[in-house]
C-alpha cells in the first residue's frame, strides 16, 4: 500500500511540470516578435543576409516557428520580395537567412522587415501574425568613392546560358551614358534618377579571360568583367585500376572544360573508408591502398565548380582490377638459324602473385607465333622453327595471373636469325648461240627467294664438266647480283653446274646439259593466241622419255638484249599458260617449248608467236613509186617489216583517188575514206606481198594513192595520200630527143668558152693581121687588081697633139662622152685629119680613118660624127667580127690597158691607142646610150682608101697623115 | 607607403639584397653608406642611356600587346581608359643638373618596376596564354631592373647618394579585373609617355 501511495505521488509530481507547461506556453499565444534584424551585404554572392533571434520564448522551449519577410529596393514601400522561412526555433538562436539579389546590391538601397507566426502542431488554431518589425536599411552605396560612374557586379561569375543584371550608378545626371557588352550596345532599365539596369539573358561564353561590359559618357569609361563558365558536365567512363595493388588509379572524361580560369575540383569518396582525397588532375586520381586488407571500395568522385556539383560511383574491387605494369627489359639472349631465347622481366605484383605473359612473333606484320608463360619475376621462352636470315619482331605483354582483366602495354624488341646455307638450287636455263661453229653458252638462273637464301647470295659458282673428258672441270665465280653468265665451249658435250653461295654456303646444284651441237631450227612457228590469263599454249610431246619441258620467251623482246624468261614444267605436261605483268598489248612475243631429255639436254619442240592482244598497225610503210609510165605504175614497200608489228600483218590495203574521180579500177572497190572522201580500195590479203602494179591509168592524169596495212584489230593510221601525175605518150620522145640536144649546146658552149683565146686569136685578133683579114678573100674574090696592104711599119704618126689643158682633166676628157662644143675650151690643138661633122654635106662615101692611133678628134668625139648613117642604113660592113658589141668590149678593154699605162701628168703626148673607144670612159658603167652604128667606126680595118674620098681637107694645122690612099672604088656605103 | 604587392617584394630584395638585408629600401636613412652590390662599371652614363633608349624603343610595342590583349573597350578607348593619368607618379626634370636627374630617374624608375611587376603578375592569371605579353613584360622588368642598378651606381659613385626616397604604384590586388586592366593600361599609357622623355633627357 505505501509502494503505490509512493508511485502516485511520483506520478503526480512528474505531471506536475507539464501541467505548468502546458499552462505556460499552450494555453495562450504569446507574441513572438522576431527582434535584434540586421542586415548585411554580401557583395561577392549579392547576398543580403538577415539575422535575427526570437527572445520571448521560454528556456528549452522550441517552436516551429515561420517567418514572414519583406524586402523593399529604393524606398520601403517598394516592395520587390517577400516570402516566408520555416524553421524550428530555440530561445535565443540567433537565425540566419539570406537573399539573393537578381540586382547588384551597390546599385540600389534595400529594406528589410519580418514578423513570425508559430506554426507548431502543440498550439492550437487561431494563429497570429506578429507584427512587423521596423524596416531595416541595407545601403552598399555608402562604400562607394566619389568617382562619377559605378558599374557593377564587380567580376561576377555566370554560367553560360543563365541572365544576368549588370547596373551602373552615375554621379552626373547630364551624363549621356552608353553601355556595352564587348562591343555590342547594350539597352537597359532605368530603376532610379541615377540607376540604370541591364538585363542580359542567355548569356554565351566568349573567351576564358572574360567579358568586359563597360558604360561610358563624358569621362573615363567604367566597367566590368564577366566570366561566364561554361555547364559543368559530369564525368564520364569513370573507372578505376590498379597495376601494382598498392595504388589504384582512377580515370574519368572530364568533358569539355568549363572555360574559366578556375578550374572545377574533382574529390574522390571511399564511402567504405569514409576517407576522401582531392584529386590533383582533372581526369586521373590516385588512391593509396592501406594494408587492411581491403579489398572493395566504393567510389564516389565529385566534380564541383562554383555552379554545380557532379557525381559518380563505382564500386571496385581491387583483385578484379589489376593492370599490370608493362614488362621490360625484353631482348632475344640467343639467336640461332631457326631458335631465339626471349626474355625478360616483369615488375611484381603483390606477395608473390604470378603474372601470365603473352609472347608473340611477328614476321613481316603478322603473328605468325603466340605462347603463354606465367611469369614472376623473369620471363624466359625458346621461340623455334624460325627461319634462317630473318627478321622477326617478339612482343610481350602481361596480365594478373589470378584473375583477368587487362594485359599490360607491349614492348617489343627485334631481332634477326642467323644465316644458313641456301636451301634450293638456283633454276637456271641456258640460250645457246654458235660462233665459228663453237658453242657458246649464255647461263640464266633466277634469284633464290627470300625463303630459299637463307642469307645474302654474295656469288653465284658455275662449274663446267665436259663430259667427253671428265677430268676437265672449269670453275666460274659470278658475284651477286649477276644473274647470268657466258661460257664459250667446244663441240663436246657438257654439263653445268650452277650453285648460289651466301657466307654459310653453298646451294644444291642445278644442272644443265649442252650437247655441242647446233639445234635443230627448222621448226615451223605456230601462233598463238594471247587472253587476260596470259598465253595459253600446248604441246605435242616428241619423246616419252622426256623429263620436263621448259618455255622461253623474253618480256620485252622490243628492247634489246632481251632478258631471257622461262618456266619448268614437269613431263606430263603438255600446256601452260605463260602470264607476266611485263606482257603488254601490241607486242609481239615468241615462245619457244623445249623438251628436256632424260641426259638434261634441251630439244626445241616448238616455237610460238603471239600478242597478248592484236592492235591495228601504228605506222603505214614508206611506199616507193617505180615503173611510172602514162598508164601504170608500181608501188613497193619492201622495207616494210611485217614481223615487228603491233598485231600480225593480214595484208595491206591500197587506196587510189584520181582528180577527176572518175570510177575505179578493176579490182578496186570504192570505198568513202575517214576523211569522208571517195576513193579506191584494194585489199591485198597476203602480207608477204609488198608490191603492187597500179594499171588502167590515163595519161597526164593525177592520181593519189596510200597503202596501209590491216591487223586482225583494224588498218594502220589514215597518212596522207601520195600524188603521182602519170606522163603523156610522147614525152618519151621528148626525153630522146632533146635531152641530147640539150647536151650537145652545152657541150658546145663549154668548148667554146674554154678555147675562147683561140677563137679570139683566130677571128678577132687584137691585133688583126692584114694579111690574114678575110677581107682579103673578099678582094680576092673581087680580084681588085688595086689593092694594095698598108704595111705597118711604114706607117708615120699622123698627128703630134700638144695639150695645153689641166693635167688633171686629161684622163676626164678621154673618159667622158661629151658634146663638141663642152669640149670646145679644152680642145687641144691637133692636126685634124678627119672631116667634122660641119664640114660633111649629105650622103656620101663612108669614109673610115682606118688607124685611130693618131686622131684625137675621133677620140674626142666619141661618136663617128662624119658618118651620117642611120640605123636602118648598112653601115661598115666589115665582117662578123666588126658587129659593135664585140668591138666596143674589146677596144673598151685595151683602152683602158692603154690609159692605165699612161702615167697622169707626165703625158703631154696624147697616144690614144687606135682601139680606143671614145664611149667607154667608164668601164663599170655601161655606157648611157646604146652604141650607134656610128660607132661601129671605132675599129676599122686598116686598109687603103682612095685618097679622093678622104675629106675634108686637113686644116692648116695638120701636118702628116698616115692615111692611105686607097682605090676611091673601095669604101663602105 | 602603400601596401607592397606581391609584386613588389621580390623586385625590391633583387635589387637590394645584402647580406643581412630582406627588408624593403629603407627611405631617407641616416648615416647611409653608399655600398654597391657590385662594382659599377666606368661606362655607367653610357649603359644608361643605352637602356633609356632600349626601354622607349619598346615602349610602344608593349602597350599596344597590352591593350590589345585586354579586349574592348581599351583599343577603341586609349585616351580614355589608358591614358596617362596616373596619380603619384614621380616627377622629372628634364633640366635639372644630372644629380637631381638621376634622383628623380631612380624614383621613377623603381616605380615603374613594381607597377610593372603587379602588371605582370595580373595578366599571367587575366590572360594566361598571352605568351607574347608576358615575355615583352618580363624583358621589360628585367631591362628597368638593370637600368635602376646603373643609376643606383651612379648616383653612388659619382655623386655618394645611397638611398632614395621612393614611391611605388598602385597596387591592384584588391580591385576588381576591369580595374586592373584598366589601371595597368594607364600605367603603360605613362611609362611610354615618360620614357620618350627620359630618353630625350639623357
Amino acid at each position: 500500500m505505501a509502494l503505490f501511495a509512493v508511485l502516485q505521488t511520483t506520478f503526480l509530481l512528474t505531471l506536475l511540470p507539464l501541467r505548468t507547461y502546458q499552462s505556460e506556453v499552450l494555453s495562450e499565444p504569446l507574441p513572438l516578435t522576431p527582434e535584434s534584424l540586421k542586415v548585411s551585404i554580401n557583395s561577392t554572392k549579392q547576398c543580403l543576409h538577415l539575422q535575427w533571434t526570437v527572445h520571448n520564448l521560454d528556456y528549452h522551449q522550441e517552436l516551429k516557428m515561420v517567418f514572414q519577410i519583406q524586402i523593399s529596393r529604393f524606398k520601403a514601400s517598394n516592395v520587390i520580395w517577400m516570402g516566408n522561412y520555416s524553421t524550428t526555433v530555440k530561445r535565443n538562436q540567433v537565425l540566419h537567412w539570406s537573399w539573393e539579389s537578381e540586382l547588384p546590391l551597390e546599385c540600389a538601397i534595400h529594406f528589410v522587415r519580418m514578423r513570425t507566426m508559430v506554426d507548431d502542431a502543440r498550439i492550437p488554431a487561431p494563429r497570429f501574425w506578429s507584427n512587423w518589425s521596423s524596416w531595416e536599411k541595407a545601403d552598399a552605396q555608402n562604400s562607394l568613392g566619389d568617382h562619377p560612374l559605378y558599374v557593377f557586379p564587380k567580376d561576377k561569375l555566370v554560367e553560360e546560358g543563365s541572365d544576368v543584371t549588370i547596373c551602373y550608378i552615375s554621379r552626373n545626371h547630364q551624363d549621356n551614358i552608353s553601355c556595352y557588352l564587348e562591343d555590342e550596345l547594350t539597352y537597359g532599365k532605368q530603376l532610379d534618377q541615377n540607376v540604370w539596369a541591364f538585363k542580359l539573358k542567355n548569356v554565351s561564353f566568349h573567351r576564358k579571360t572574360g567579358t568586359n561590359f563597360y558604360c561610358k559618357g563624358q569621362g573615363v569609361p567604367e566597367g566590368v568583367v564577366l566570366f561566364v563558365s561554361k555547364v559543368l558536365e559530369e564525368p564520364k567512363d569513370f573507372s578505376c585500376e590498379t597495376r601494382d595493388l598498392k595504388t589504384v588509379t582512377c580515370t574519368w572524361d572530364p568533358g569539355s572544360d568549363t572555360g574559366l580560369i578556375q578550374l572545377p575540383s574533382y574529390t574522390l569518396f571511399e564511402s567504405f573508408s569514409g576517407k576522401k582525397t582531392l584529386c590533383k588532375h582533372r581526369n586521373r586520381c590516385d588512391w593509396q591502398v592501406t594494408q587492411d586488407s581491403q579489398e572493395v571500395y566504393n567510389f564516389t568522385l565529385v566534380a564541383e565548380n562554383y555552379f554545380r556539383k557532379r557525381s559518380v560511383s563505382i564500386l571496385f574491387n581491387l583483385i578484379h582490377g589489376v593492370h599490370p605494369l608493362a614488362p621490360y627489359n625484353l631482348f632475344p639472349k640467343s639467336v640461332s638459324a631457326t631458335n631465339a631465347t626471349m626474355s625478360w622481366k616483369v615488375s611484381s605484383i603483390g606477395h608473390n602473385s604470378a603474372l601470365l605473359c603473352q609472347l608473340q612473333l611477328l614476321g613481316e606484320g603478322k603473328v605468325i607465333q603466340q605462347h603463354n608463360i606465367s611469369v614472376r619475376v623473369n620471363g624466359e621462352y625458346l621461340l623455334s622453327e624460325l627461319k634462317p636470315d630473318t627478321e622477326y619482331v617478339a612482343r610481350v605483354h602481361c596480365a594478373y595471373a589470378d584473375h583477368f582483366w587487362k594485359w599490360s602495354e607491349l614492348i617489343s624488341q627485334n631481332f634477326t636469325t642467323a644465316e644458313a646455307a641456301p636451301s634450293e638450287a638456283p633454276d637456271v636455263w641456258r640460250d645457246v648461240t654458235f660462233v665459228s661453229g663453237h658453242p657458246t653458252v649464255t647461263l640464266f638462273w633466277k634469284p633464290l627467294s627470300k625463303v630459299h637464301t637463307n642469307g645474302k647470295i654474295l656469288f653465284y659458282n658455275v662449274v663446267v664438266e665436259n663430259l667427253d673428258e671428265p677430268s676437265s672441270l672449269e670453275v666460274l665465280s659470278v658475284p651477286a647480283p649477276a644473274n647470268s653468265t657466258k661460257v664459250t665451249l667446244n663441240r663436246s658435250s657438257y654439263q653445268i653446274y650452277v650453285t648460289a653461295h651466301n657466307s654459310v654456303g653453298p646451294s644444291p646444284a642445278s644442272a644443265v646439259a649442252i650437247s655441242g651441237h647446233p639445234e635443230n631450227e627448222n621448226v615451223e612457228e605456230g601462233r598463238v593466241n594471247g587472253t587476260e590469263d596470259g598465253f595459253h599454249m600446248s604441246w605435242k610431246p616428241q619423246s616419252r622419255n622426256a623429263t620436263g619441258y621448259v618455255v622461253e620467251w623474253c618480256d620485252d623482246p622490243q628492247n634489246l638484249p632481251c632478258v631471257l624468261q622461262w618456266k619448268n614444267l614437269g613431263p606430263t605436261n603438255t600446256g601452260t599458260v605463260i602470264s607476266s605483268d611485263a606482257f603488254r598489248p601490241g607486242v609481239r612475243y615468241d615462245f619457244r617449248i623445249y623438251e628436256i631429255s632424260a641426259k638434261g639436254m634441251a630439244h626445241l619442240l616448238e616455237k610460238k608467236a603471239g600478242y597478248l592482244k592484236e592492235l591495228a598497225p601504228s605506222y603505214n610503210p614508206e611506199v616507193a613509186t617505180i615503173n611510172l609510165t602514162s598508164h601504170s605504175f608500181t608501188l613497193s614497200w619492201k622495207d616494210y617489216s611485217t614481223e615487228s608489228q603491233t598485231g600480225f600483218i593480214q595484208g595491206y590495203y591500197v587506196y587510189l583517188k584520181s582528180k577527176t574521180g572518175e570510177k575505179c579500177h578493176r579490182e578496186f572497190e570504192k570505198t568513202v575514206l575517214p576523211d569522208n572522201s571517195v576513193g579506191c580500195k584494194y585489199t591485198i590479203d597476203n602480207p608477204d606481198q609488198k608490191t603492187f602494179v597500179v594499171k588502167d591509168l590515163q595519161p597526164e592524169s593525177v592520181y593519189e594513192f596510200f597503202v596501209t596495212p590491216y591487223t586482225s584489230a583494224g588498218e594502220g593510221p589514215l597518212d596522207d595520200f601520195t600524188k603521182v601525175t602519170t606522163p603523156d605518150d610522147y614525152s618519151h620522145i621528148l626525153t630522146h630527143i632533146i635531152l641530147p640536144m640539150i647536151f650537145c649546146v652545152l657541150v658546145v658552149t663549154i668548148t667554146c668558152y674554154l678555147k675562147s683565146q683561140w677563137l679570139k686569136d683566130k677571128c678577132y685578133p687584137d691585133i688583126p693581121d692584114p694579111y690574114k683579114s678575110s677581107v682579103l678573100s673578099l678582094i680576092k674574090f673581087k680580084e681588085n687588081p688595086h689593092i694594095t696592104i698598108m704595111n705597118v711599119n711604114d706607117c708615120v704618126p699622123d698627128a703630134i697633139e700638144v695639150v695645153n689643158k689641166p693635167e688633171g682633166s686629161k684622163i676626164q676628157f678621154i673618159g667622158t662622152r661629151k658634146s663638141p662644143t663642152e669640149t670646145k675650151g679644152t680642145k687641144p690643138v691637133y692636126l685634124d685629119l678627119l672631116p667634122t661633122e660641119k664640114n660633111y654635106s649629105g650622103p656620101g662615101p663612108c669614109i673610115c680613118f682606118e688607124n685611130f692611133t693618131y686622131n684625137q678628134a675621133a677620140s674626142d668625139l666619141g661618136y663617128c660624127g662624119h658618118f651620117p648613117v642611120t640605123p636602118q642604113a648598112p653601115h661598115c660592113q666589115l665582117g662578123p667580127l666588126t658587129s659593135p658589141e664585140n668591138l666596143l668590149k674589146t677596144l673598151e678593154q685595151n683602152y683602158m690597158n692603154s690609159l692605165g699605162e699612161i702615167p697622169a701628168g707626165e703625158a703631154n703626148l696624147n697616144y690614144v691607142s687606135q682601139l680606143a673607144s671614145p664611149m667607154s670612159g667608164d668601164k663599170e658603167s655601161p655606157p648611157a646610150n646604146p652604141p650607134e652604128p656610128a660607132l661601129c667606126s671605132e675599129y676599122k680595118m686598116q686598109m687603103a682608101i682612095p685618097l679622093g674620098l678622104a675629106s675634108p681637107a686637113p686644116s692648116k694645122n695638120s701636118s702628116l697623115s698616115s692615111t692611105a690612099l686607097l682605090d676611091p672604088s673601095e669604101h663602105c656605103h | 607607403m602603400k601596401v607592397l604587392a606581391a609584386g613588389v617584394v621580390p623586385l625590391l630584395l633583387v635589387l637590394h639584397w645584402k647580406p643581412g638585408a630582406g627588408s624593403p629600401l629603407p627611405i631617407n636613412p641616416v648615416n647611409a653608406t653608399c655600398n654597391t652590390h657590385h662594382p659599377c662599371p666606368s661606362n655607367l652614363m653610357s649603359q644608361i642611356r643605352s637602356q633609356l633608349a632600349q626601354l622607349n624603343g619598346t615602349a610602344n610595342a608593349l602597350f599596344i600587346l597590352y591593350y590589345t590583349a585586354q579586349g574592348e573597350p581599351f583599343p577603341n578607348n586609349l585616351d580614355k581608359l589608358c591614358g596617362p593619368n596616373v596619380t603619384d607618379f614621380p616627377p622629372f626634370q628634364p633640366n635639372g643638373t644630372e644629380k637631381v636627374r638621376l634622383v628623380e630617374l631612380y624614383r621613377i624608375v623603381a616605380y615603374l618596376g613594381t607597377a610593372l611587376g603587379n602588371i605582370t603578375r595580373d595578366q599571367k592569371t587575366l590572360n594566361p596564354t598571352a605568351h607574347s605579353l608576358h615575355s615583352k613584360l618580363n624583358a621589360t622588368a628585367d631591362t628597368l631592373r638593370g637600368l635602376l642598378s646603373n643609376v643606383l651606381c651612379r648616383l653612388c659613385s659619382k655623386y655618394h647618394v645611397a638611398h632614395v626616397d621612393v614611391a611605388y604604384g598602385p597596387d591592384t590586388s584588391g580591385k576588381d579585373v576591369f580595374q586592373k586592366k584598366k589601371l595597368g593600361c594607364q600605367l603603360l599609357g605613362k611609362y611610354k609617355q615618360v620614357m620618350a622623355v627620359l630618353a630625350q633627357a639623357f
